[in-house]
């Protein structure tokens, strides 16, 4: 979804950012790119795609702070401080975010914004949580140095509804919504961070009318009843598509009843992306999830997240 | 080909006293190990479910309100009320993590103050919910405290979804390693973190090094940080042995791994994935399960036959079966509609058994591959887990997605 996000504020050309956390590459599958690395690349017009790694993200802020290679190597690289690092809680997540936040406020030479808009994939729910609240844990925790500082700031960006629209993606099944309204209502009760929309993946769109759907499963049932086992009969060969056309029925029925549920209790919008039979992994289904994205997400703010 | 060859399948719930199912989020990992649990229990065992998902809809399908962390049974009317009679007993516990770990702190520290010290400590809720590990190695901790009991036949895990699936089987190795290397221990001492060497034992190179490590944390962080490290390092060597003893309970004869996967491109390619590092740290991987696999409905040939062909079928059909016809329903339209339905689902399923048939190859042939259909609706009644474990355990008239 981040992808297809990513992609139709390309096509409205807006100059975007792709960031992805530490995952196996998946964008560079998606848009037929060399591998996504810590380097940012462009994948596509517009749109540029980054795998973002504590490592790299580390390296890259430090040297930032400490100008001179040597001195970081000194320092950051030293047995004991890589050691102590990695126990230091959330800093992974600290740095990572950081680094969105570097880029969402860089600017060029003549003070334009670098980027328009930058997309985070971020983790799933429960590590999801997390990450977004490392910000605020940082600056409960300690009050003053440059890790506050940087996590005021970040913080300062993340509550900032002009900047930044998290958006929560799921799919319209049991746990996945019981899940998306735990997580929003940690999102906007606890951290006080903006939900900008919550999109539902993969929605089948309904294909049969009642009359259709009550013809459809009184003959299933018949054919059901008198299914001969040993007799290859018309019949038979009939209810292939019943079973199927029940099945998408049964899944429709599920789905909008989850939809209910997020209607009801969810006061941003709620997008709907439908299920794309094809395997997920092309770019031509991006494509098209761009497209319907294009319909009915305004691109305003510069940074976006999407969890789930 | 190991494809839907059951027996296997019923021999690892006999061999094994461990099954952990592993695989990406999403799969169905924690319906996989209902279902695993429910046939062990219908051959007789006495089987724990340990589960790391409060999800209230499995637990409401087992009769219960919730998936408490202590472990509870589950009673013989539910099975009975579907009709089943299994010999063994079922049993369910949720693992609590974040409880685990508090748990281990207690067992571990030396004496029961400094245990409530780590505890109230403020850098300890972080540190044991964020730090890479540390509610994996809780959980595998818990694991082995209940093997160790022995009251079970057999226990089966279904481990946190996470995209690093593996954290699990990492994570005693890693925690010990993250909290008590030597490089580490010798940061625990006074002042070494915040540069002010007490003890004249440090070098000028050392403040220096903690110093610039200051500008970004703070000093006073640091200081904080390597007192709560200092009295946390007391569990170190409790932490070390059992870390060792639950790596090599895991590496045993007595465990299984099974790993779940649903069989779109990108899922089977993460599963693959995991079967290479659970057999390159040469742990058993005893199946796969794939589930929610699209059935072939109508199957390629039937739907090359003429449109029309359907329409006339379906008023034969319903005249046969004496169906009402109501004005508004349109043979013409109804036939295409199922058509297109048919057409959409039928890519789906080569897709899904192309999936398959790359897991096969890839896969050494006698590793058995499983497949649940996707079934209508979610999963939700002891009933579901029934039709989903006849599947599994082949009492089905027969999944043959493989074909």
């Amino acid at each position: 979804m981040a992808s297809a996000f990513a992609l139709s504020c390309a096509r409205r050309g807006e100059r975007t950012l792709l960031m992805e956390l530490g995952v196996k590459d998946k964008s560079s599958s998606l848009f037929g790119a060399a591998q996504v690395d810590s380097e940012i690349r462009e994948v596509d017009e517009n749109l540029y795609a980054v795998n973002v790694t504590p490592q790299a993200a580390m390296e890259e802020y430090a040297l930032m702070v400490l100008k001179i290679k040597l001195i970081y190597r000194a320092v950051f690289e030293n047995r004991v401080v890589k050691a102590f690092l990695r126990v230091v809680p959330g800093l992974n997540e600290l740095l990572m975010l950081g680094k969105a936040y570097y880029h969402v406020t860089e600017e060029d030479e003549r003070g334009k914004p670098v980027w328009d808009k930058v997309i985070v994939d971020a983790p799933a729910t429960g590590h999801g949580i997390f990450f977004l609240k490392i910000a605020s844990v940082i600056t409960n925790l300690i009050n003053s140095g440059r890790m506050y500082d940087e996590a005021q700031s970040i913080l300062e960006l993340l509550r900032d509804e002009t900047r930044t629209g998290i958006a929560l993606v799921t799919l319209a099944e049991d746990m996945p919504v019981n899940e998306t309204l735990m997580l929003r209502k940690v999102i906007e009760e606890e951290m006080e961070l903006p939900v900008a929309c919550v999109i539902a993946n993969a929605i089948y769109r309904p294909l049969f009318s009642e009359e259709e759907e009550d013809w459809i499963e009184a003959a299933r049932r018949h054919v059901d009843r008198d299914a001969d086992e040993s007799e290859e009969d018309e019949e038979s060969k009939v209810l292939g598509y019943l079973e199927a056309a029940k099945f998408r029925i049964d899944r429709v029925a599920m789905q909008q009843k989850y939809l209910e549920k997020l209607r009801a209790e969810v006061e941003e919008p709620l997008i709907e992306i439908p299920y794309y039979f094809f395997d997920r992994m092309s770019f031509a289904i991006i494509d098209e999830i761009a497209g319907d994205l294009d319909e009915v997400l305004p691109a305003e703010t510069s940074s976006a997240q999407s969890a789930g | 080909m190991a494809i839907d060859d059951h027996r296997p399948f019923r021999e690892m719930l006999e061999e094994r006293k461990i099954i952990i199912c592993v695989g990406s989020g999403g799969v169905g990992k924690t319906t996989s190990s209902a279902v695993l649990g429910l046939q062990a229990a219908t051959a007789g065992l006495k089987v724990l479910v340990l589960t790391i998902d409060p999800a209230r809809r499995l637990a409401n399908s087992l009769g219960i309100d919730a998936i408490g962390s202590e472990r509870q049974k589950i009673s013989m009317e539910q099975f009975e009320k579907v009709g089943l009679h299994p010999k063994g007993e079922m049993w369910a516990m949720m693992l609590d993590m974040k409880e685990s770990f508090d748990r281990l702190v207690q067992r571990d520290a030396p004496d029961e103050e400094t245990g409530r010290e780590i505890l109230e400590n403020r850098f300890y809720h972080y540190f044991s919910t964020s730090v890479a590990g540390t509610q994996e190695y809780a959980a595998s901790e818990r694991l082995y405290d209940l093997y160790v009991e022995g009251e079970f036949d057999l226990i089966v895990l279904d481990t946190p979804p996470t995209t690093h699936a593996l954290d699990f089987l990492e994570a005693p190795e890693r925690m010990v390693d993250a909290v008590s290397s030597r490089a580490l221990q010798w940061m625990y001492k006074p002042g070494v973190l915040s540069g002010t060497p007490r003890r004249g034992i440090l070098s000028v190179g050392t403040s220096y090094v903690t110093r610039t490590l200051g500008k970004f944390t703070g000093g006073e962080l640091l200081e904080e940080l390597s007192t709560f490290l200092r009295t946390f390092s007391t569990l170190f060597e409790g932490f070390e042995q059992r870390a060792r003893a639950v790596r090599e309970l895991l590496a045993s004869e007595e465990t299984g791994f099974l790993v779940v996967t649903a069989p779109d491109t990108l899922t089977v390619e993460e599963a693959l994935f995991f079967y290479d590092r659970l057999d390159g740290e040469e742990l058993n991987v005893d199946g796969f399960i794939v589930n929610r696999v699209h059935p072939q409905w109508v199957g390629a040939e039937e739907l090359d036959r003429r449109p029309s062909e359907l329409a006339d079928r379906l008023s034969a059909l319903g005249r046969s079966a004496q169906l009402e016809e109501s004005a508004q329903l349109d043979m013409e339209a109804l036939a295409q509609g199922l058509r297109e339905n048919a057409q959409q689902f039928q890519l789906r399923a080569d897709q899904d058994a192309g999936s398959i048939v790359k897991m096969s190859e890839e896969l050494p042939g006698e590793l058995p591959i499983m497949c649940v259909p996707y079934f209508n609706e979610d999963i939700h009644s002891l009933d579901g887990l029934d039709v989903a474990r006849r599947e599994l355990f082949g009492e089905a008239a027969g999944a043959d997605c493989a074909q």
